[in-house]
């Protein structure tokens, strides 16, 4: 994995992003990893009999994809300081969900290198289903 | 109709060879999250002080489950978990229209308990087809790593349709 | 928490204690979660292999039936009683949201190795009575002397 410097963030810089797609496997899986096993994630009559469309994808499994997004991008001497997002949209199984970032703001504070990136992730439609910030702390190259 | 598999001298010669070795978990998370599978509330599967008051080592792992096989994305499968590995009948060119559970046997030398890591190692038993079914048959021995003890032997039986 | 039975009480013929249980969706993620199946087979009802097999909806793990005639074979033997053997072989399918019923019966009792021997048959039934899962069991049961 490569490591990205303090020194090659700009403000403004958009982050490599990350594509997922889930397949009903892949939410049952995060119901087993999680331990949330409520039913509108893959029983689709139960889903609907609360008045879904059908089957949502978990927005702690999106939450968790946007950990992934930003932890990628800040290699493994990057430190994760704070990320959340917030669940404005629902995503579906089999459609595309698009995780991006972009970086927000850059400083130095008492020797540290901050970053701060707003974070999202996008449905097909082009609408920010889950946006949320990110502040990491980076290596320098000095 | 053709066969859909011949049980050639190759397939026969790869009975009883064992394959390499496999490392299984059971731990108090997952024996619980295997006891809450099957719908048990006995407390012998998820209370550690109780399961200690009735002379265990920790909560007993139900009756059909000997751990869960150690997983990386690279090594197993993706939708069964099981390790994707070499011997245990896994060069076999098995028909993939379907795949059914034949049979499950387990042979109990001791119990299972929270804590236990197990190393198992399996080995291609048999071979047979019966019209579009192939029926086949491996043999796993699971050993307590710690002990070397052998706590359970297995046949498993799946039936590859083709 | 099952009351202890001793090899002194069982009589051939006796029949184990019966219970049903009907999994629902919930019930079979749960269970793909506690045994590492994920096949789709079993929670997702447009899964394609299901069409290509003829079947209408998700069907019910075969191991998960499994773990069903472990757990009356488990509760017969009581904690102090030793499980020395027990399979099952998988010769129907029961579909999700249907009652399955899990039996047992004592056909031998012997004293082996210094060991009391209980065999068992054992199964699941499905609504119309069809063994789906017939198998057989062996049990050490300690004795009241």
């Amino acid at each position: 994995m490569s490591q990205v410097f303090f020194e090659d963030v700009a403000e403004g810089l958009e982050i490599p992003e990350l594509k997922k797609n889930c397949s009903t496997q892949q939410l049952v899986l995060w119901a087993a990893g999680s331990g949330d096993f409520y039913q509108i994630h893959y029983d689709k009559d139960f889903a609907q009999g609360t008045g879904l469309p059908g089957l949502i994808v978990h927005g702690a499994l999106k939450h968790a994809f946007l950990g992934q997004l930003v932890h990628d991008w800040m290699g493994p001497k990057g430190e994760l300081r704070k990320f959340g997002c917030s669940y404005r949209g629902m995503d579906y199984p089999n459609e595309d969900i698009r995780c991006r970032g972009v970086v927000t703001k850059k400083y130095t504070e008492n020797g540290k290198n901050f970053v701060e990136l707003d974070i999202w992730t996008e449905n097909p439609a082009g609408k920010k289903t889950s946006p949320g910030t990110a502040t990491v702390a980076l290596p320098s190259k000095n | 109709m053709a066969e859909v598999f011949e049980v050639t001298d190759e397939v026969k010669a790869q009975y009883g060879v064992e394959g390499p070795p496999w490392t299984y978990e059971a731990t108090t998370t997952s024996i619980r999250m295997y006891a809450r599978g099957i719908g048990s509330v006995d407390p012998i599967h998820y209370d550690v002080d109780f399961a200690k008051s009735q002379g265990f080592r920790s909560i007993v792992a139900p009756l059909g489950y000997i751990g869960t096989p150690t997983f990386h994305p690279d090594t197993n499968d993706g939708t069964f978990g099981f390790p994707r590995r070499a011997g245990g009948g896994a060069r076999l060119n098995l028909p993939t229209k379907g795949l059914l559970d034949g049979g499950t046997e387990t042979e109990y030398l001791d119990y299972i308990c929270a804590g236990d890591m197990l190393v198992e190692t399996s080995s291609l038993a048999d071979v047979r087809v019966r019209g579009n079914m192939v029926f086949v048959t491996n043999e796993a021995v699971y050993k307590n790593q710690e002990s070397g003890k052998v706590v359970a032997k297995q046949r498993l039986t799946s039936i590859h349709i083709g | 928490m099952a009351e202890q039975t001793y090899f002194d009480d069982v009589k051939e013929g006796q029949e184990l204690p019966e219970f049903t249980i009907q999994p629902d969706k919930q019930q079979l993620v749960k269970f793909a979660a506690g045994s590492g199946d994920f096949n789709p087979l079993h929670f997702d009802e447009k899964f394609p292999m299901l069409k290509g097999m003829g079947i209408a909806d998700n069907i019910v793990h075969g191991r998960f039936k499994y773990a069903q005639v472990g757990r009356i074979v488990f509760a017969f033997a009581g904690y102090k009683g030793r499980v020395k053997k027990f399979g099952v072989s998988y010769r129907g399918m029961d579909l999700i949201n249907t009652p399955i019923k899990v039996k047992g019966v004592v056909t031998a009792k012997k004293q082996e190795g210094g060991e009391n021997i209980v065999e068992l048959d054992v199964w699941t039934e499905d609504a119309d009575g069809k063994k789906t899962t017939p198998g057989t069991a062996v049990v050490a049961l300690p004795s009241k002397g």
